[in-house]
């Protein structure tokens, strides 16, 4: 059974109870993260990283994976934003960034998810999970709030609020939004969707992983193609 | 932090054996008593002290199911260790070893240090593969082997560090180019080769690779 609440087994959900509720989507939520350092300039206090949310130039988690820590992923252009996770109702847990990168400049679309967070020692940044896209689902969850769902294959799912200046938040939401359509009906008419068309029940069978690969490798086929790297780097986003 | 060496190790073996339990366990001293299959790769970090050098570990635990395995494996490259785990309680994940096996070495180095695993020794009323079968696979492949529980923690702290320790040995002796990336061993950040251990360096604490505590 999966639990109600639940991230990563690396960084486990830690709910403040007396975090305040999101009610207001332009404030911060004030000392929700005990264990967790602040993701921005001022709590990394010895990491060279800078917030994610810079409108341009690298990211933290791209900065991450261009420290040389992991080489197999430090060619990757990144697109991605720093998020907290929240429960379904809004309460807040941990800081995460989440980003989307192409394995191949072939790719007209990105094919992995990475999630990163700070660790628990010193809030430096670190890489908790690369996932193929093909298994992740993303919904917009509420867009009043700029809460995206993440749905592994698996079952898992989880919340994520952006975090963002409020000057740009906007603009960053609408990008993932862009995303999640282009990743969802690429190839096909733009049909709007929320999460209530997509049962939740679709991936809960697990006999229905091959076809679905099966599925996935066609879609690949017909995407890859040589572009431009330059049109191709953040996706049109 | 700063660190001597960085090594990549990749988990690897049949779903549900209990790759992402001997990885947590490692990192965050817990057990996961739920199976959450992986679906990628999920990465955990620690610092090991061998002969007084700060290690750091760089672990890719990956997906074990077969539908995700074709993708999991291009992240193989470049491991300077890896763990190769099967379920003492499930023989099929005993029998499947060969070609995990062949699968680890077509993309990774030659040099990669293998340490077999024999998970759930806790589950001893319930064993179906002997721990000589064990011995005997990773003698006839060249591997170290060992038997753990994630569940009771027993030998996970020794799998990982035996292992460093072996590649460390192999460094030593000049066995292991550092400067190759393609080897999965970086030199930590403000640290030359000099500063490190080159070969000839003292050996003290590096011995008994293969034996266990024997809580197992
Ligand atoms: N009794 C016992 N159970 C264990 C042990 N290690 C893992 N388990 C259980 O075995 C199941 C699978 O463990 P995981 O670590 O998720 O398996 P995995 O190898 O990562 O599987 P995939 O991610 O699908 O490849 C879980 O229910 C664990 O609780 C152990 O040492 N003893
Ligand atoms: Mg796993």
């Amino acid at each position: 059974m999966v639990p109600a609440l639940f991230f990563f087994r690396g960084i486990s959900l830690r709910v403040h109870q007396r975090a305040g509720r999101w009610d207001d989507g332009r404030q911060e939520p004030k000392s929700a993260f005990r264990a967790v350092g602040e993701m921005g300039s001022s709590g990394l206090a010895g990491c060279s990283v800078v917030p994610a949310c810079a409108p341009e130039g690298p990211g933290w988690l791209q900065r991450h994976l261009l420290s040389g820590e992991f080489d197999q992923l430090r060619n990757f252009t990144i697109f991605e934003s720093n998020f907290v996770q929240v429960t379904r109702f809004g309460e807040v847990a941990n800081k995460v960034t989440m980003g989307v990168a192409a394995s191949s400049p072939a790719l007209e679309l990105p094919d992995l998810l990475l999630l990163a967070g700070p660790t628990k020692e010193d809030g430096c940044p670190q890489l908790l999970g690369l996932f193929p896209l093909q298994f992740v689902q993303l919904f917009i969850h509420d867009e009043s709030r700029q809460q995206l769902k993440v749905k592994f294959c698996t079952g898992r799912a989880f919340y994520l609020q952006l975090r963002a200046p409020a000057e740009t938040r906007a603009l960053e939401f609408s990008k993932w939004v862009r995303l999640l359509y282009r990743l969802r009906f690429h190839g096909q008419g733009a049909v709007p969707f929320t999460q209530e068309e997509w049962g939740d029940e679709d991936w809960d069978e697990e006999t229905d992983l091959e076809d679905q690969e099966r599925d996935w490798r066609d879609q690949l086929q017909a995407r890859e193609a040589r572009l431009d790297p330059q049109t191709s780097e953040l996706w049109g986003l | 932090m700063t660190y001597s060496y960085l090594f990549k190790y990749i988990i690897i073996g049949d779903t549900g054996v209990g790759k992402s339990c001997l990885l947590l366990q490692f990192t965050d001293k817990r057990f996961q008593p739920v199976h959450d299959l992986t679906i990628g790769v999920e990465f955990g970090a620690r610092m090991v002290n061998i002969d007084g050098k700060q290690i750091k570990l760089q672990i890719w635990d990956t997906a074990g199911q077969e539908s995700f395995r074709s993708i999991t494996r291009s992240y193989y490259r470049g491991a300077a260790g890896a763990l190769l785990v099967y379920d003492i309680t499930r023989r099929e994940t005993f029998n499947h070893l060969t070609s995990w096996l062949e699968d680890a070495r077509q993309h990774s180095s030659s040099n990669m240090v293998i340490m077999l695993i024999g998970n759930k020794s806790d589950l001893e009323s319930r064993r179906d593969v002997k721990r000589e079968e064990g011995e005997a696979f990773a003698r006839e492949h060249g591997l170290i082997f060992m038997e753990t529980s994630a569940k009771t923690a027993c030998n996970v702290e020794e799998a990982f560090i035996n292992t460093a320790k072996e590649i460390y040995r192999k460094i030593q002796q000049g066995l292991f180019d550092v400067h190759n990336e393609a080897n999965g061993i970086k030199i930590g950040p403000q640290q030359s080769i000099s500063t490190s251990a080159g070969p000839g360096a003292c050996q003290r604490n590096i011995r008994d690779t293969g034996s266990d505590s024997g809580c197992c």
